[in-house]
Order: structure tokens, then sequence, then C-alpha cells
């Protein structure tokens, strides 16, 4: 057997073993002459549409934690707590965080103070999707009241209240500490780098059925000689132990060369500000623009997005958040104050912000762990 | 004799029997000799020796000085290099290294066979016993009780100077390893008992010539207790050396050495490419790419005997990483290593001149360069030697940015309207714009500037489509087994093959095409051949050349 058979053999044993060890969203039977496309994501970015004067923020950005606690303490009480003035800045981001009335953490403790409230976008443009298919933000069943945007191209009723939450923080813009942070992790030590797979594609530019499966890499990224991300590198899919850590799929299609899916609630490995988590998108869906040479795609995807996971992230992040100039109690009370999705069943508030990715891939392969491995493992 | 042997392959055809070629080999045509040489060693092979005689653990740096490139090898080369003054420097710095690299306390236990007296003072009974071992394999042969001594002497006298017995043997080894008898494969001859008023080479000339030819490093022990026992001189123990050396994992190193001198793979050493324009070709690429073909030939020709000519169309090779970035094919070892990787039929890669290695290498930094790619098909695969360009060549039309030609092709056939560089462009390009659709980083393509590129041409009248096709061409072009027989013959003996010498390299190629091209088969001959080691004094030198001044005339 040559080594292109035995590697579609593994890809083809993998993908009946798989059938039976995974619950997928979808049914799916690809051709057996057709193509897989693989990407692996190398920017990850929340959605935050930013207008050239920040229009989307009249009131300005958000002050961070530790100038609330700065600006709550009176002329001793900084000389004291700052050693007359001598602990520095840094030093002193640990004194700041712990400002709830018996020095608790208000990351940990967002609702132990009361502090200003967010400023939160205000702007009518957004990136994202009609999630709930509703054009006015009306609640539904399955969501809250909110307040609709209109996409780059003039589409009415898009679902962004990430993007209300999160636009005025600094930290979270395109070129504030969180973001540009998280993607540099990710690039420079291959933590929580996912791959995108397209399976059954019969057309690259037109294909009416193909699923679009994600997983975890093990891989460290394949960078050039300038520090950019190289096309067509092989990365291997995380299933330690014979077990995969992620492979969430949904059904899709290509139209043009655009590549869209329809909904499914999807796991995806991250990375970023030194915290590895799961971030689970619920009912997500996909658009990628595949290039000319097939080498480059931009994609987005939106989702809901857990409030729960969302402050999760944010707590943890602890001092990063001065550099980054967010304050967690603010955010906290904002985030579930905006939540629009996925009310819970008792109280009927809803737990999950509307959301947008915007993110960047390049090509690669993606190779599966042989299917002996996992049958052996599903075995067990 | 030769008539009897004859016979009975014709009567073995004649029942019926399997033909076994080597048993009906023909005489070798005799062959006069050349002068014995002196021929210094290439850096693998004094890597090689370092790493036999001490262990892989032994760091050898510094550079050496670079080898003329004669006939197309580097090894012929070698025959009339000759060290210079800052040669001679890095090779005294190399060899204090190693030197205190072998007396120190983490390999002195192992590599010094017995312990001295006293540390702190010489001990000439122990450094007599480790010279004479480590002697005989760096000369390739026993040491003369004056060859003994001289390290001896420096190393008690550097002994009682220093204090210390190590620190004195470490003097003596590094003394030792920038003697000639160790830089230079010597060929030390003695008289032919067989041919009175004759030379022949000794048994430790023989020893490491055939040892530098099969294995690219000095003889092992084995070999040389056969020299010392004469039994080199005898065809039935030349043979059972050359047969246990063929059977041996060095044979591996040996023609690994030989195909990097052959394909000019030294020349990874310098390559460059334009970061802008490949992004994706990185040191690794490079490295990975030479290391690629040589996989592949040692694969085909050594694990699996195959037929050299496939070579040229074999669509089996070895995958890394790094490859898999420019090949566009998964490697499920992306961390690290190699696996078997077999292109799938109707690929566009097939062959050694459709890989990486051929593509980069005959490249210029930004771009493809068909005629450097050709003139290393003509070269290094068909022997055909084409002339350099002249100095004053006009290169506005080709280098023009502003032309309308977009392609290769076009810019070279506007190029070749010049009388003076039409000829070699055209022995050159319709074999090189075939691998056009393979840019300068051994990437595939199908557009240069735009415009669709045109693979097609021809090989001495046998036409094809692409590089695959012209793979297929040069697999069948007669040119082929002659080219490798002479490259095999030249790289073994160390010297061009003289006109003399043609009935010779006939022979073998006959031999080679009985064998259906088998690498090792050559390799035997000319292994187990008198040829290899034959020497004549300066007398019959002379009157050789008379004679074949006789035949030009």
């Amino acid at each position: 057997m040559s080594n292109t058979k035995a590697f579609s053999e593994i890809t083809r044993r993998t993908g009946a073993v798989l059938a039976t060890a995974l619950v997928l969203a979808v049914s799916f039977a690809p051709n057996a002459q057709s193509k897989t496309l693989g990407f692996v994501i190398t920017t990850w970015n929340t959605g935050l549409y930013e207008s050239k004067f920040v229009d989307e923020c009249p009131e300005g950005f958000n002050i961070g934690y530790d100038e609330i606690w700065w600006r709550g303490l009176s002329k001793p009480e900084r000389a004291r707590l700052t050693d007359n003035g001598l602990k520095s800045r840094l030093e002193r981001y640990f004194n700041a965080i712990r400002r709830g009335p018996n020095k608790e953490d208000v990351c940990m403790n967002p609702t132990i103070v009361k502090d200003p409230p967010l400023l939160t976008v205000e702007g009518k443009v957004s990136y994202g999707a009609n999630l709930d298919g509703n054009a006015d933000g009306g609640a539904t069943a399955n969501t809250c009241k909110h307040e609709n945007f209109t996409g780059l191209d003039g589409t009415p009723g898009i679902d962004n209240q990430m993007y209300r939450l999160l636009g005025c923080v600094y930290g979270f813009r395109s070129y504030g500490q969180f973001e540009v942070n998280a993607n540099e992790n990710r690039k420079s030590n291959g933590n929580g780098m996912t791959l995108i797979e397209v399976t059954g594609v019969d057309d690259e530019k037109n294909d009416n059925d193909v699923k679009v499966s994600f997983y975890r890499a093990i891989d460290q990224y394949t960078l050039d000689g300038g520090g950019n991300f190289t096309p067509f590198a092989s990365y291997r899919i995380d299933a330690a132990g014979g077990k995969l850590r992620y492979g969430s799929a949904v059904k899709g299609r290509i139209e043009n060369g655009v590549l869209t899916t329809d909904e499914g609630d999807v796991n995806l490995p991250f990375y970023g500000n030194y915290t590895y988590m799961n971030q689970e998108i619920k009912d997500m869906r996909l658009r990628l623009e595949l290039s000319e040479d097939g080498a480059k795609v931009n994609g987005m995807a939106s989702g809901y997005y857990g409030v729960d996971q969302l402050m999760f992230y944010i707590g943890g992040l602890g001092p990063i958040s001065s550099t980054a100039i967010s304050n967690c109690p603010s955010i906290y009370l904002a985030a579930h104050e905006l939540a629009d999705g996925h009310p819970d069943p008792q109280t009927g508030k809803c737990t999950a912000l509307s959301s947008a990715y915007n993110f960047r891939a390049v090509a690669a392969f993606i190779i599966h762990p042989k299917a002996e491995q996992t049958a052996s493992a599903d075995q067990k | 004799m030769h008539r009897v042997k004859f016979r009975s392959c014709l009567i073995a055809l004649a029942t019926g029997m399997a033909l076994i070629v080597s048993g009906c080999d023909q005489p070798a045509p005799p062959v006069t000799g050349a002068a014995p040489t002196m021929r210094l060693l290439s850096e693998s092979q004094y890597r090689n020796i370092i790493a036999d005689l001490f262990g892989a653990q032994i760091t050898v740096g510094g550079s050496f000085d670079p080898l003329v490139r004669t006939n197309g090898l580097l090894t012929v080369g070698a025959t009339n290099a000759r060290i210079t003054p800052a040669g001679l420097e890095q090779f005294d710095r190399m060899a204090r290294s190693i030197a205190e690299q072998v007396v120190s306390e983490a390999n002195r236990d192992v590599l010094i066979p017995c312990k001295p007296a006293s540390v702190s003072s010489p001990d000439d009974a122990c450094a007599t016993a480790f010279y004479k071992n480590v002697g005989r394999i760096l000369y390739r042969h026993p040491l003369t009780d004056d060859e003994v001594r001289s390290p001896v002497a420096v190393a008690a006298a550097a002994g009682r100077d220093l204090g210390n017995f190590y620190d004195g043997i470490a003097s003596g080894l590094a003394g030792m390893m920038v003697s000639p008898s160790f830089l230079f494969s010597i060929d030390t001859t003695e008289p032919d008992p067989s041919l009175p008023g004759k030379v022949r080479l000794d048994g430790y000339a023989k020893a490491a010539r055939v040892s530098f030819f099969l294995w690219n490093t000095t003889p092992d022990d084995q070999l040389l207790t056969a020299a010392e026992k004469g039994a080199l001189h005898d065809k039935k123990g030349l043979n059972a050396q050359v047969d246990r050396m063929l059977g041996s994992l060095k044979l591996e190193t040996g023609m690994r050495a030989f195909f990097n001198d052959m394909l000019a793979f030294d020349d990874f050493a310098k390559i460059e490419k334009d970061s802008i324009i490949y992004p994706s070709f990185s040191a690794a690429v490079a490295e990975d790419a030479k290391e690629q073909s040589l996989r592949t030939i040692v694969d085909l020709l050594i694990t699996q005997q195959g037929d050299y000519r496939d070579l040229f169309t074999t669509r089996k090779t070895f995958m890394s990483g790094p490859l898999g970035r420019i090949y566009r094919v998964p490697v499920d070892r992306p961390d690290g290593g190699w696996i078997p990787y077999e292109f799938p039929e109707g690929d566009q890669r097939a062959g050694l001149i459709t890989q990486i290695s051929f593509a980069a290498l005959y490249s210029h930094p930004g771009r493809s360069s068909p005629t450097l790619r050709g003139r290393a098909i003509r070269e290094s695969l068909l022997c055909q030697k084409i002339p350099d360009p002249p100095g004053d060549v006009d290169f506005s039309l080709f280098n023009d940015p502003n032309s309308p030609n977009k392609t290769a092709r076009d810019r070279l056939s506007a190029h070749a309207t010049q009388p003076a560089c039409a000829g070699c462009h055209k022995l050159t390009d319709p074999i090189g714009l075939a691998m056009e659709r393979i840019d300068g980083a051994g990437q595939l393509r199908t557009t240069e500037s735009g415009a669709s590129i045109d693979p097609s041409g021809d090989l001495d009248g046998v036409k094809f489509t692409d590089a695959v096709g012209l793979g297929k061409a040069m697999r069948d072009n007669p040119a082929v087994p002659p080219c490798i027989v002479n490259r095999v013959y030249s790289y073994a003996t160390g010297r061009t093959p003289e006109r003399t010498e043609q009935p010779l390299l006939n022979h073998f190629e006959k031999q080679f095409t009985s064998a259906q091209f088998r690498l090792p088969k050559l390799l035997q001959s000319i292994a187990a051949s008198d040829a290899l080691f034959a020497v004549a004094a300066p007398e019959a030198r002379a009157a050789a050349a008379l004679s074949e001044k006789d035949d030009k005339s």
C-alpha cells in the first residue's frame, strides 16, 4: 500500500471510528472522489467594529480596575498603600484587584463592590449575523429583548451583544492588550490552536454539501523566516490517550468560493493571556472566504457565548486587566444585563451573549490519529 | 582460459540454464594505470574517520578549504589539492581540539587502552600502545618504528613540561593529525612480483582506495588485516573483502558521499533564496531537500537494489514536515523525522529532477533557471560538457523588467537569438524549460507573470510534454548508463579516465547493463577490478602518453 493510500485509509478508518465515538450534529456521506480542505486558525479576534473616530463609544473608553481603585483612595491611603509612592505600578495591581471590603479579589467576586456602570457601544453597525432570525430585536422563545445592529454590508438584524459589551473596553479592541496578547501567545507557544477541516468537497467553488469539523492541534505553528504563518504545513489532531479532545462538526456549503455553515453548538480550544479554556459557542455558524490560491482564508464565526464562560476568562486575567484597561465588576453586571440568548429555563434570564469572531487561517494538512489508536482507546 | 569461460556460458544458454551474469564476465581490458597520487581527505572523509576511530561524541569543528570540481567531481579535484597555510592552520586547530576531547576525563578511559603509571608524568609504554593503536587507523597502515617514536617523544616532552600524561598524549596525537600520512591518502607502491620491473600499490594503499571508494572512510580492522596478510593482491581475497564491504551498512555512507559529490550537493551549503519571493523556503527545507534526494537514491539503489535509470521516474521518496509544505502533501510526523512517501500516479512529481533539491539548487535566489537546470542535467547526469557563457554576454533582453516576454521560455527565445548564446542554449533550454512548472523554491506552478507555462520540449530528439516526461526520456537516454559508469570510476580512482581507458569503461558499462543497471554490481565490478589499483611508474606513463598521441594523430 502506498503511503498516499495509507493516509487515505487512516483518514477513512478514523472517520468510521469517530462516527461511533462522537455524537455528530450532522449526517454526512462523503463522496469517494471528494477532497478534504484543511486550515489552521492563525488569529482570532472578538468581532468589534471600530469606526475611524471611535463614534461607537461617544463617552470614550472605560477606565480600568486600578484606576477605579486609585480614584477611590484618599491621599493618606494612597501614601500608605504604596509605601509613600515607592511601590511600582506593577506592585500596586495586586492591591488594586483586592479592593473588596475584606480585600477580596473583585474579579473573582465581581458583585462585592459597586463600580461605575460600563460604558457600552452605542453605534449602529457591527460584525455578526442575524442569529435569532428576528429583525427587530424583540424577545423570542430563545432570546431576550435586545437592540440589533446593521451589518457592514447593510444587512439588518445583526445580533452582537458581545460587541455592545466589550466594544468600549480598550483591551478587547484590535490594538488592545487582551487580543494582541492572546494571538501572540498562541503563535509563540502553540497552545489552543484550532484546526478546521472541510470534508466531502467535490468542487472547491460550489458544493452544496460539505462537513466542517473543528479540532485542536498538538503541533506548533510553522512560521517562515519572517515570522509569518506558513501555509500547507501538517498538524496533528490532539487525541491524547486515543480520545479526541475536540471534534465538533457542522454541515456546510460552498457558494462561489465562500463557505457557510448551518448553525450548531461547537467547542473550540482557546489559549490566550495565560488562560487555557474551552470556548463553547452555541448555535455557531461560520463564514469562510477561500482565497484564489487556497493558501489563506478570512472567516467569521458567530453564535452565542455564555456569560459564565466569558467571566471565567475575564475574571482569570487578573492584573493583565490593568494594562488592558478593563474592570471585571462593571463588565460582569453589564454582561448579565446585555445577555440576549439561551434563557435559563428557571429564571427566564438570558445566559449568553450574541457574538462574532473574525479570524484568519492558512491552509494546512490535518493529520488524524491512527485508527487503531482511537479504536483501541474507545474499546477500553 | 577466457575462451573456456565464454564457451561455458554458451553451453549454459543452450541448455536453458539460468545465466549467471557474474560468472560469464568478459575479462577487463588491460590498463596502464595512472601515476601514484596523494589525495587530500575530503571534509566528510575526515569526519567519518574521526567518528570511526573515536566515536560520534567527538566534535569536529572548523572549516575546510574548498576543493576544485574536476570532471564533475570534487573527489577528482582532491587528487590535485594542496594544503594552503591557512588550511594547515585550520587542520592544526581541529587536531588540537579533537585531541583534547580524546584525552578528556569523559573519554580517556574508553579511548586510551592503558593507564599511565602516574598521571603527572610521561609513560612511554602506554603512549606507544596508544599511538600504535590509533596510528594504524589514522595512517591506514601499521606504524613504523620511526612513525611511533615521533609522537611518543612529543608526548614525553609535553607531558613533562605540562606535568600531565594526558596533555602529553594530546600533543602527540594532534601532531599525528596534521601529518601528510593522515591528511592525504597516499598511493604507496612496491615492486610487482608478477611483473618484474613494474610496481603495484601495496596492500594498505589498496585497502585505503577501496575503503574510501565504497565507505568514504578509513579501512577498518578487517580490511587492514587483509592488507597485512597480502590478501588484497589475491583475487579471491579481494573479492571477499569487496563483498563484505558491499554488504556493510557503511556502503550507504559511501554512496551518499558519492551522489553528494556527483550531484554537487555541497552547493547546498551556500544556497540562498529570497525570503520575500519564496517565504516557505527555509534552511530546514534546504537541508531536508538534500536529504530527501539522498534517501531516495539510497533506498532505490542500495536497499531495493533497483535499476539506476528508475531514479529519473520513481514516484517513491521520503517526506519530512518542512518538505511537506513545499510539496503540499500531508506529513504525519510534522514534529520531525521522515516517512516513506509515494506520489500518486499522474502526479507532476516523479524522479530526481522533479524533487525540490534539483529544482532549488539549480535556480537563482529569486527565480528558476531553465539554463542552470538544463546544464546540470547535461553535465551531471549525462556527462556532457556545456561551455561557460562568454564574458561579454548581453543579458539585457533576458533581464528587462519591462519585457513583454512573461515566461522564461519567451525571454530565453529572445536571448538565444544572439549567435554567441544560441549554441549552448539549444542544448540546455529545451530540457530546462520542461521543469519550469517547478519554481525556484521547488514549488509547483502553472503560470509565470500571469502567462501559462509551456513545459514541453525534447531531449536529443525524444519529445515530452512536462518534467515527468523529461524524466522518462532521461531514463531511456543512452548517455545515462555510461555517464554513471564514468562518474563512479572517476570517483573510485580519483582521476579523470583517460582516452585509452574507454574500452575499460565500455566493459564496465556492459557488466552494468547485464546486471539490469544495479549499482551494487557496478561498484563490485570496479572495486574488484585490477583497474582500480593500477599504477604505472613514470616511464610506463610516458610510453602510454606517446601511444595515445599516436592514436590521435
